[in-house]
C-alpha cells in the first residue's frame, strides 16, 4: 500500500468511521464497545482491499458488511434473549415515564432485526428503496413491505400505549 | 411530524453522543497485520505438514525425487514466455462458486470481492468468457441478489392472476419479475411486482397489493384521508404516500404513488408506482388505468 493509500484511507475513516459505528449500534442494538469491535472487522476487510476499491464506492463495501454482521449479531442477541427470558415478544409496552421518542426507540429494537434494519437504512440514513435493497441483498418489493410493516406495528403499539395512558 | 421523522429524530438522539475513536486507523491496522501472520503462520503449517508427506513418501519408494525440471528455456534465445488463462463464463453462477472458478482459473478480482449472500449471482463479467488473459490478470465481477425461486406465492406465470384478482392492464415494457410476497403488508395480504424487462434488480415498476378479509381495514382506513378519485364505478384514493401513510402533493424520493380501491367487502387492493419510474410515466394517469383493468379473478 503506498502512502498515498494510507493517508486516503485516513481520510476515509475520518468521514465515516462514526457515521459505520451509528449505524451498527442502530441495526444491532449493540453497546458502543459491540459496535466499534463490528466496524473494526468490517474496516480491516476494507482495508485489506483498500488499494483496489478506494475508487469504487468503499463506503457502500464497508456499509453493507457493518449491516449484515450487525443483523446477525442482532439475530443472536435475540435468540440469547428469548431462551434467558422466554418472553414473548410483543408483551411488554414502553414504560409511561419515557418521552415519546424513547418510546419509538424502544418499539423499534423490539422489531425483528431485518425489518429494524430497513427502517434505519430508509430513515436514519436516508437511502433509497433500491440503496436499502442492494445493501440488505433483497428486492426492492421486500424493503417496501418491511418498511411498511415496521412503521404500522409501531404506530399500531404507540396507539395502544398512549390509549393506555391516563 | 410524521411517523418516520419523529422515528428519525428518536434514532439521532440515541446514537448523536457517539464518536469513531481517534485510535480507530491504528486498531484497524494492527488487526490487519494480525490477520496477515495468522495467514502466514497456516501457510507455513501447510508446507510444513506438505514436506512431512513428501519425505516419507519419496524416502519410502526406494527412488529418488525427480530433479526439478529446467529452470529456463533450453533454446538459448530470448523468448518472452507469457502463460496465459482463459476466462471462464461464470454469469449465472452464485458468487461463491463464480469467485472460486475465477481463482481456479488462475485470475484474481479486481475491486472488493463481492461479500456474496447464497442468494446472489453473478450478473457481468469483465472480460468476456473465453478472453485469453496473463495469469494472475484482474477481472470484474458483479452480482446481484438473485429472486427466489419458488418465491411466497410460486410461480405465477406472467404474473397478472394472484391473490383473488387478475390484473388487465400495465404499461408498455413492464413484465413479471418474479418476486412475490405473503403477509408482508398484514395478514393477509399477496404482494408482486412488475420491472422493466422483467429485471428487477434495478427496481420495481408497478407493484400491486392485495388486501383479504381483515387486512381490507388498511385499505378503508385510507379512504378518508387519501384524496378520492373516480375508478371506473367504484370509488378510491389517490396519491403520493409515504411508507407511513403521509399523503405528499408532489411525487418525492421517498413517496409512491398510489391507488387504492375495495373490489368486495373483503378484498381490496393497492397500486404502486416506485418512485424511479413515476418519473418515466404520467404516474397518476396509468395508476388509474391499471385499477380500471384490475377485477376479481374468477
Amino acid at each position: 500500500m503506498t502512502d498515498e493509500d494510507e493517508a486516503a484511507f485516513d481520510e476515509f475513516l475520518a468521514a465515516r468511521s462514526t457515521s459505520l459505528m451509528r449505524t451498527a449500534i442502530l441495526v444491532c442494538g449493540a453497546t458502543s464497545h459491540d459496535a466499534e469491535d463490528l466496524v473494526q472487522h468490517a474496516l480491516e476487510k476494507v482495508y485489506r482491499h483498500w488499494p483496489r476499491i478506494r475508487s469504487d464506492n468503499p463506503e457502500a463495501y464497508a456499509r453493507r458488511i457493518v449491516v449484515n454482521a450487525a443483523i446477525s449479531k442482532a439475530r443472536r442477541r435475540r435468540l440469547i434473549q428469548e431462551i434467558t427470558f422466554a418472553r414473548p415478544p410483543e408483551t411488554a409496552a414502553p414504560s409511561p415515564d419515557l418521552d415519546l421518542r424513547d418510546a419509538l426507540f424502544e418499539e423499534l429494537r423490539r422489531l425483528p432485526p431485518r425489518m429494524r434494519a430497513v427502517l434505519v437504512l430508509r430513515y436514519w440514513e436516508d437511502q433509497s428503496e433500491a440503496a436499502t435493497a442492494a445493501l440488505l441483498g433483497c428486492s426492492p418489493g421486500t424493503v417496501k413491505s418491511q418498511a411498511a410493516r415496521g412503521l404500522a406495528r409501531i404506530r399500531e403499539r404507540m396507539n395502544v400505549t398512549e390509549g393506555a395512558m391516563p | 411530524m410524521n411517523v418516520e421523522d419523529l422515528l428519525a429524530e428518536a434514532m439521532e438522539r440515541q446514537v448523536s453522543h457517539v464518536q469513531a475513536p481517534p485510535t480507530l486507523g491504528r486498531t484497524v491496522r494492527s488487526r490487519h497485520r494480525a490477520h496477515v501472520i495468522r495467514f502466514r503462520v497456516a501457510g507455513a503449517a501447510l508446507v510444513t505438514a506438505a514436506v512431512a508427506v513428501a519425505v516419507p513418501v519419496a524416502l519410502g519408494t526406494g527412488r529418488t525425487a525427480p530433479a526439478p525440471a529446467a529452470s529456463s528455456p533450453t533454446s538459448g534465445q530470448d523468448t518472452a514466455v507469457v502463460d496465459s488463462v482463459t476466462m471462464p463464463d461464470v454469469t449465472g453462477m452464485k458468487t461463491a462458486d463464480a469467485v472460486a472458478a475465477v481463482r481456479a482459473a488462475g485470475l484474481g478480482l479486481e475491486g472488493p470481492e463481492p461479500s456474496g449472500t447464497a442468494d446472489e449471482i453473478v450478473v457481468t463479467q469483465k472480460p468476456a468468457a473465453g478472453t485469453e488473459l496473463a495469469r494472475n490478470s484482474l477481472v470484474v465481477l458483479r452480482s446481484m441478489p438473485r429472486a427466489k425461486d419458488p418465491q411466497d406465492l410460486g410461480d405465477l406465470g406472467d404474473g397478472r392472476t394472484f391473490g383473488g384478482i387478475h390484473i388487465g392492464y400495465l404499461p408498455e415494457g413492464l413484465a413479471w419479475d418474479r418476486w412475490s410476497g405473503k403477509n408482508g403488508f398484514g395478514r393477509k395480504s399477496y404482494a408482486t411486482s412488475f420491472s422493466p424487462g422483467g429485471d428487477g434488480t434495478k427496481g420495481y415498476g408497478v407493484e400491486v397489493v392485495v388486501y383479504e378479509g381483515e387486512a381490507v381495514r388498511h385499505v378503508r382506513s385510507r379512504m378518508g384521508t387519501v384524496p378520492s378519485v373516480e375508478i371506473g364505478e367504484r370509488r378510491g384514493y389517490l396519491g403520493n404516500l409515504t411508507d407511513g401513510g403521509e399523503v405528499i402533493e408532489e411525487p418525492r424520493e421517498d413517496t409512491t404513488a398510489t391507488i387504492g380501491f375495495l373490489l368486495r367487502d373483503d378484498l381490496a387492493v393497492e397500486v404502486y408506482i416506485s418512485p424511479m419510474y413515476v418519473k418515466k410515466v404520467d404516474a397518476p394517469a396509468e395508476l388509474k388505468k391499471i385499477a380500471e383493468g384490475i377485477e376479481a379473478a374468477e
